[in-house]
C-alpha cells in the first residue's frame, strides 16, 4: 500500500512538473517529424548532367534508349542557370536516375565546377564510346574504380556476371517496413528509454535539492519504495509518450502486447541506470557530463541501425543496440516475438540488478 | 531509549574521525540536548541514530532497535524535525502531512490538528512552495509529530522563527515531554537548551567533553554572584558580590542597610559561558 501511495503521489507531482511536459512535447515533436518531414519512402535517385558528343546515328540510338527507359516516355523540361543565364534542358527520369541532357562539353564543365554537379561527356573515339566524368573530388576510391572497371571491361560480360549472381532469400513472404516506419525504433529508443534515464535523474536531483529523500528515509516506508515509485512514474510516462508516437504511424500493425512489454522492460532498465548514476552525485550539474556521455554511447547503435555495413563488435555490447532490434521486431508484421520476449526478460533482469545496486547506494548516501 | 557505546565515524573511512569514541545514554522521557558548534559532530551522530548514516564502529541502540540491523518498523516510534525544511513544494500543507501519515504503520495524528497546533491554520490548502521559510519550518516540525513518536529528534527547532512562534514551539516540546516523549535536541542555541533540557552533552571536534544537567553545570562551573546598583553620594554605583565569600556577604548586607538599592539580582553563569569555559571554544 505504501508503494501505491508513493507511486500515486509521484504521478500527481510529475503531472505538475516541467519535465513531464518536456516528455509530452518531445513525443509531439517526434510525431510531427515522422509525419511531416520523413517521407513514406526515401528516393535515392541521382541526377547526372550529360553531353553526347557523338555521331548522329549513335546519339539518336542512345536518346531512343533513354526515352524507352523514361517513366512517362517523354522528357521533362528543367531550367538551369548556365553562364549566368537561365536555359531550358530535357531531363529523362528512369527508375534509378535522372539525366539532364546538356548542349556542350563546356556546359558540363561549368555545372560541375560552379554548381557542384556530377557531369559526363560521352564521345566517340577509335570506333568506341569514350566517357569523361566530371566529379567533385570527394567521391570514394571504390566509386572511381567502379567507373574504371565498368568501361575497361566488356559491358556485356559484366552484365552476364551480374545476372549470374545467385541471390538466396532466407525467408519468403517477408514484409518490411517503409522508410518512415523504419525510423520509428530509433525514436522509441530515444524517447521511450533514453529520455527516461535523463528524466529520472532530473526528478531525483530535484528531490535531493529539497531534502525530500532524507525526510522519506525517516518513515516506516523503505527507501526502495521511494525509488520504485520514481521508476514507475518514468515507465508510465515513457509508455504513454511512446504510444503517442507509435499509434498514428503504425496503426494496428504492431504486436502491441510485446511492444508494451518491451517498452516497460527497457524503460525499467534505463530508469534504473539513471538511478545508479544519480546516486553518485548531488546535483544535475555534477552528473550532467556522465549522463551526456552515456546517452551519446547509447545513441551509437543508431549508426549501425541505419548503416548496416558499420557494425563493429563493440556496438553489440551497448544495450540500445537491442532496444532498436526489439522495437523493430515488435512493429514488423512478421516480427520475431521470441526475440522481443527474450530481450524484455534480459532487460528486466539487468534492471533488477541495477535497482538493487541503486537502492544500496541511496541508503548509503542519504545525507549527502 | 538511546544507548551509544564507543561510536566512531569517518566520512573517508580513514583516521579522520568526524565522531571519536563517543558514549552516552538518553533515558526514557527526558530531553537530552546535544550541543556544540558547527562541525562538532552533532549532525553525524544524529544521522547515525536515525539511520541516515551507516554505523561504522560502535554500538548504537535506538528505541530498542540495534541500528546495525535497521528495521523500518523502528521509524514508527521515531519523529525527526530537520533544521532545513524539506517538504514537497508542489503539494499543499495538508497534502504533505496526509502523504507522510500513510507511510507509517501506527496510529497517526490528524494533519489539520497539527497544522493548527503550529499556527498554520487557514494555510492547509496553500502549496508549500508559497510558504515563507518560517512557515515551511513549522510544517516540517508538525510533520515530525504525525506518527506520535516516542523518540523525537529535533534539529534546531526554533532557528529562523520569530520569538512568538519560537515560544509556541517550545511550549509544544514541553507538552510532548509531559506525555512521556523522549526528545533528542540538537542545537547550538544555549538558551533553548537551558530552558528545555534535562541533561546536555557538550560535543567539540567529534568528542563529548561533558554530560550533565544545566543546573548541575551552573552549580559546578558558574560563579555565584549578586549584582547590585545603589545610590551613594547622589551617584549610581554598580558592584558585584560573591554569595560564597564571607567578606562579600558582609559588604552586601551593609549596602542593603545603608543605601538606596536601585536594582539587585543574582547573576548565574550562562550555559554558553560554561561551554566556553569547559571546551575553550565559541559556539559558532
Amino acid at each position: 500500500m505504501k508503494l501505491w501511495y508513493s507511486f500515486t503521489k509521484e504521478l500527481k507531482l510529475s503531472s505538475k512538473s516541467f519535465y513531464f511536459y518536456i516528455e509530452i512535447g518531445m513525443a509531439a515533436i517526434f510525431l510531427a517529424i515522422l509525419l511531416l518531414v520523413i517521407p513514406e519512402t526515401f528516393t535515392t535517385k541521382t541526377t547526372e548532367y550529360v553531353y553526347l558528343d557523338l555521331p548522329e546515328e549513335v546519339s539518336s540510338y542512345m536518346m531512343d534508349a533513354m526515352i524507352e527507359n523514361d517513366l512517362d516516355g517523354e522528357p521533362e523540361i528543367v531550367e538551369l542557370k548556365v553562364d549566368g543565364e537561365k536555359e531550358e534542358f530535357d531531363m529523362y527520369v528512369s527508375d534509378d536516375k535522372k539525366i539532364v541532357m546538356l548542349n556542350s562539353a563546356e556546359e558540363v564543365v561549368e555545372l560541375a565546377d560552379k554548381e557542384r554537379k556530377f557531369g559526363a561527356v560521352i564521345s566517340w573515339k577509335d570506333n568506341a564510346l569514350s566517357y569523361d566524368y566530371y566529379m567533385q573530388g570527394y567521391e570514394s576510391e571504390k566509386l572511381r574504380n567502379l567507373y574504371k572497371v565498368f568501361h575497361n571491361k566488356n559491358a556485356d560480360e559484366l552484365m552476364e556476371n551480374f545476372d549470374s549472381q545467385e541471390v538466396v532469400k532466407l525467408s519468403e513472404g517477408f514484409e518490411g517496413l517503409t522508410d518512415r516506419e523504419n525510423v520509428l525504433p530509433a525514436f522509441l529508443t530515444f524517447n521511450g528509454s533514453l529520455m527516461g534515464l535523463f528524466i529520472i535523474a532530473a526528478y531525483v536531483f530535484l528531490d535531493k535539492k529539497e531534502g525530500i529523500i532524507t525526510a522519506y528515509a525517516i518513515t516506516a516506508s523503505p527507501v526502495s519504495n521511494y525509488l520504485l515509485s520514481k521508476v514507475g512514474v518514468v515507465m508510465v510516462t515513457s509508455l504513454v509518450t511512446s504510444l503517442i508516437i507509435t499509434i498514428p504511424i503504425m496503426g494496428l500493425q504492431p504486436n502491441y502486447l510485446m511492444l508494451i512489454l518491451f517498452l516497460l522492460c527497457s524503460g525499467f532498465f534505463a530508469s534504473n541506470l539513471g538511478l545508479v548514476i544519480t546516486s553518485f552525485y548531488n546535483n544535475i550539474m555534477q552528473a550532467f557530463g556522465v549522463i551526456y556521455m552515456i546517452m551519446i554511447a547509447l545513441l551509437l547503435p543508431n549508426i549501425a541501425y541505419f548503416m548496416p555495413s558499420w557494425d563493429p563488435a563493440f556496438v553489440k555490447f551497448i544495450p540500445s543496440y537491442y532496444f532498436l532490434a526489439s522495437f523493430r521486431e515488435s512493429i514488423l508484421p512478421d516480427g520475431d516475438m521470441t526475440y522481443v520476449l527474450m530481450t524484455s526478460l534480459g532487460f528486466l533482469g539487468l534492471g533488477v540488478i541495477l535497482f538493487l545496486y541503486g537502492n544500496y547506494r541511496f541508503k548509503k548516501t542519504l545525507t549527502l | 531509549m538511546i544507548q551509544v557505546k564507543n561510536l566512531h565515524h569517518s566520512y573517508n573511512k580513514d583516521d579522520q574521525f568526524a565522531v571519536k569514541d563517543i558514549s552516552f545514554e538518553v533515558k526514557e522521557g527526558e530531553i537530552f540536548g546535544f550541543l556544540g558548534p558547527s562541525g562538532a559532530g552533532k549532525s553525524t551522530t544524529q544521522g547515525i541514530l536515525t539511520g541516515l548514516l551507516q554505523l561504522q564502529k560502535g554500538e548504537v541502540t535506538v528505541a530498542g532497535y540495534n541500528v546495525k540491523k535497521m528495521d523500518n518498523k523502528m521509524f514508527n516510534k521515531i519523529g525527526m524535525s530537520f533544521e532545513i525544511s524539506n517538504v514537497y513544494s508542489k503539494m499543499t500543507a495538508y497534502e504533505n502531512l496526509d502523504f507522510y501519515r500513510k507511510l507509517f504503520d501506527c496510529e497517526t495524528r490528524d494533519p489539520n490538528e497539527l497544522i493548527k497546533l503550529v499556527g498554520l491554520d487557514g494555510k492547509e490548502k496553500i502549496k508549500t512552495g508559497e510558504f515563507s521559510k518560517g512557515m515551511s519550518h513549522r510544517l516540517t516540525f508538525a510533520r515530525s509529530m504525525i506518527n506520535n513518536p516516542t523518540l523525537w529528534f529535533l534539529d534546531e527547532p526554533t532557528t529562523g522563527l520569530d520569538p512568538a512562534i519560537a515560544s509556541v514551539i517550545k511550549d509544544i516540546i514541553k507538552e510532548e515531554k509531559k506525555k512521556g516523549t523522549t526528545i533528542f535536541l540538537t542545537t547550538h542555541n544555549m538558551h533553548i537548551a537551558d530552558e528545555l533540557c534535562d541533561r546536555v552533552a557538550f560535543i567539540v571536534d567529534g568528542e563529548i567533553r561533558l554530560i550533565d544537567s544545566p543546573r548541575n553545570l551552573k552549580l559546578q562551573y558558574g560563579d555565584q554572584l549578586v549584582e547590585v546598583e545603589y545610590i551613594k553620594n547622589g551617584e549610581t554605583v554598580k558592584e558585584s558580590f560573591s554569595t560564597v565569600l564571607e567578606d562579600d556577604k558582609k559588604k552586601l548586607q551593609e549596602i542593603i542597610a545603608h543605601y538606596q538599592i536601585e536594582t539587585m539580582h543574582t547573576k548565574e553563569a550562562t550555559l554558553e559561558e560554561i561551554f566556553i569555559k569547559v571546551t575553550g571554544r565559541e559556539l559558532v
